[in-house]
């Protein structure tokens, strides 16, 4: 028997046409026509999973219909294998990326840059008609494969067993030796051995402990910074210029202010305007790369941020974020809790750390850009020591006005997992907000015993 | 408090026992106790069954129900589902008011919960990611050594001596054991080193939230003295002697949230 699919209702097709266009990096628009038709044609066709009425799994985001940029972004969410295999059809190249950086340069070099989430999901979008259940299991048998490609003490959210399968037109691996990512060694030790070593690999190479007060350390890795620009050229056959990365500097500074602007708007309003996933979605568009496209980033960003603003002032509520929600604040890398099922439990996510950090992260565009970029990389406030980056995390659980903290860090996150505890006890210590620590087991196999802990950690609060 | 003709019922479906308490007038009224198998609402309803049998009462006699356990989610007959900590949290306050941290042991983890006069949740701490401190270890143990499950406790009293157990993985402790039993030493004494080495990681999880006192002991593991008496010496604390079977307290818990639940929803005045 087929899966119940959420249909968008045809009562607010005539609002969101009055929307805007997305514009793209190589200058094309789709006009909101194009996007609802997607959104109700092709789309649930193409991935059903996408559109499952799911107690248990599946997300809510993007089903908010009276919000149109949260169904743009499911729109690009959906789209993305397609256009990024169109971008390669027509030549670009694509980088896969890790560890903290910002994706400046690879604007600049005219490259894409995937984090490991993203090269997952451009490999989930390849195959069509699967419903949740069909895909989960897709999606962990490919894990069994990175058990075997890398290690079964990886995270494993690396996406190199892709890579190295060939399912995946990836030109250049260039992970940040950060410390934050335990995960980079596996994985570069797999690649070296892998059958698909051919695939270029640059390690981008960062200070021990950062330094970013020490002018060396920052002329480092400004050298680092270079010699990645430079490998990105080799791949493309271009030159950039230091002028290019300023402009990128300029476009993704754009992209952040915008990203900040909207998240401390939602933070400012009694009532929350999204839902967890939908602020997700939009607040992270201000790294523009979650989508694979820049500019279409940027434009929804735009249009989101007016919106949000609206919807603010009329203090209009989230689609099913219930009354006086908990609101919880979530820390730890590449993962977070479902927002849907903890929404249903009465909490609402209301911040992030890993990649606000860097949202909230502006470069000095006076000056030597390579340097600016290094400088600010260096001072990301997630990727400081324990004391400097719970002293940031405290202000930022301040403004958002959480309820709880939960720090969640995946199996084989090993950094995260090691200092887990002194970061939480900071916070509760210079907060008294109630905290608490999980470890999601093998990649949510046992979605069940997490959202047991979430649950009673949210009934506690 | 009186609750005449009103009936609530909690049903706790775990990972080896499913369990149903139903509350008549403020009091234990009947309960029910079944062995889960895989399927989980199975499982709850046979439960709940027993228990509306024993009472000589219909489902449609029940005010409100609420579902607790790792089966919560798939429970159609419960009104409302409340995770398992909640409800060891306010199972224990019903029945002992003076207990502020639990320590529950169930069939696939064991946990540390603070609470506070109130029977709410101050802090928890679980451990989930290994087999020791639980029913299932404790009944591979039991296997090893061809006993009861429900003796493996007395026999680890009556030990003259503790054998230290290293690990508590079940798969490399069943080795372990089976070189130590080769080695001769005495299974009472093994199986007392395996006590004590459950408690002292369960010790563990207590750095993390606190004891205050009283101290109770819920969920299945605690009908095992042997591990009372271990849990005893590693936390320096003597445990408040249960009124009930201690496996049921999540499901008294779960019945009185129902009342609670009732009441704020105005089925019951
Ligand atoms: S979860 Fe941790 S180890 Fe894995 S990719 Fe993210 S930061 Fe790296």
């Amino acid at each position: 028997m087929g899966k119940q699919l959420f249909r968008y209702s045809e009562a607010n097709k005539e609002g969101f046409l009055d929307s805007d266009n997305i514009t793209f990096n190589d200058g094309s628009i789709v006009t909101p026509e194009e996007i609802w038709h997607y959104l109700t044609v092709e789309g649930p066709v193409k991935y059903p999973s996408a559109f499952e009425v799911n107690l248990y799994q599946g997300n809510r985001g993007s089903r908010d219909e009276t919000l149109p940029t949260s169904l743009k972004t499911r729109y690009l969410g959906l789209t993305f294998s397609a256009r990024m295999e169109k971008a390669k059809d027509n030549g670009k190249s694509i980088a896969f990326i890790q560890g903290g950086q910002a994706v400046d340069p690879y604007t600049a070099a005219d490259t894409i840059a995937l984090r490991p989430g993203l090269v997952n999901q451009w490999n989930n979008g390849l195959e069509y008609g699967n419903d949740i259940n069909k895909e989960n299991l897709r999606r962990k048998k490919s894990k069994e494969k990175a058990f075997h490609d890398m290690s079964f003490e990886a995270c494993q959210t690396g996406g190199y067993e892709h890579v190295q399968a060939g399912n995946l037109r990836i030109d250049v691996i260039a992970p940040y030796t950060v410390l934050r990512c335990s995960d980079v060694s596996y994985g570069v030790e797999a690649h070296r051995h892998g059958p698909n070593k051919d695939v270029k690999l640059l390690n981008v190479d960062f200070p021990l402990r950062n330094q970013a007060d020490k002018p060396w350390a920052i002329e480092y890795f400004a050298g680092n910074l270079r010699r990645l620009v430079h490998t990105l050229d080799e791949v493309t056959g271009r030159k950039t210029t230091e002028d290019d990365l300023l402009k990128a500097i300029k476009l993704h500074n754009e992209g952040r202010r915008l990203g900040t602007e909207l998240a401390e708007l939602w933070w400012s309003a009694d009532i929350p305007p999204t839902n967890s996933d939908d602020r997700a979605s939009l607040v992270s568009l201000g790294n523009l790369e979650t989508h694979g496209d820049v500019q279409a980033s940027l434009s929804v960003l735009k249009e989101a941020r007016k919106f949000i603003a609206e919807r603010v002032k009329n203090g209009v509520k989230g689609h099913a974020v219930t009354d006086n929600p908990k609101r919880l604040f979530i820390l730890g890398s590449c993962v977070g809790i479902n927002g849907s099922r903890s929404e249903d439990a009465g909490a609402i996510v209301v911040g992030r750390d890993d990649q606000w950090s860097h949202c909230s992260s502006l470069v000095e565009e006076e000056g030597d850009p390579y340097y600016n970029l290094a400088k600010t990389t260096l001072e990301y406030p997630y990727e400081q020591g324990i004391e400097k980056r719970a002293q940031w995390t405290i202000e930022q659980i301040r403004k958002s006005r959480a309820d709880g903290v939960i720090f969640i860090h995946n199996w084989g996150c090993n950094t995260q997992a090691a200092i887990s505890r002194p970061i939480v006890d900071i916070i509760k210590r210079e907060t008294g907000i109630p905290t608490y620590i999980h470890e999601r087991d093998l990649h949510g196999l046992r979605d069940e015993q997490e959202q047991n802990r979430v649950n009673a950690f949210i009934e506690m609060l | 408090m009186t609750i005449s003709g009103n009936y609530f019922a909690g049903v706790d479906v775990g990972s080896l026992a499913a369990k149903s308490v139903i509350l008549k007038d403020g009091e234990i009224f009947a309960t029910g106790l079944v062995q889960s198998g895989v399927n989980s609402v199975e499982s709850g309803l046979n439960a709940l069954n027993l228990a509306l049998e024993t009472a000589g009462l219909k489902k449609e006699d029940l005010t409100y129900i609420v579902g607790t356990g790792y089966g919560r989610v798939s429970a159609p007959y419960a009104n409302k589902a409340v995770t398992e900590i909640t409800c060891h949290a306010k199972g224990t306050n019903y029945l002992h008011p003076t207990v502020r941290t639990i320590i529950d042991m169930g069939g696939q983890d064991c946990k540390a919960i603070r609470i506070d006069p109130d029977g709410a949740v101050v802090d928890f701490a679980m451990n989930d990611k290994c087999a020791a401190g639980t029913g299932r270890f404790l009944e591979v143990m039991a296997g090893v050594f061809k006993v009861k499950l429900e003796d493996l406790g007395s026999i680890a009293l009556s030990a003259t001596d503790t054998v230290p157990m290293s690990s508590t993985c079940t798969v490399f402790a069943e080795s372990e054991t089976i070189s130590l039993v080769a080695r001769g030493e005495k299974p009472e004494n093994i199986l007392n080193g395996i006590h004590h080495s459950i408690a002292n990681r369960i010790a563990g999880l207590f750095s993390r939230v606190g004891i205050e006192s009283d101290v109770f002991f819920s969920g299945g593991v605690a009908k095992n003295s042997g591990m009372k008496t271990a849990i005893e010496q590693a936390l320096k604390v003597s445990i408040v002697k249960p009124e009930i079977d201690p496996q049921l307290i999540g499901a008294l818990g779960a019945a009185v949230i129902a009342r609670n639940f009732a009441k704020k929803e105005g089925l019951w005045v």
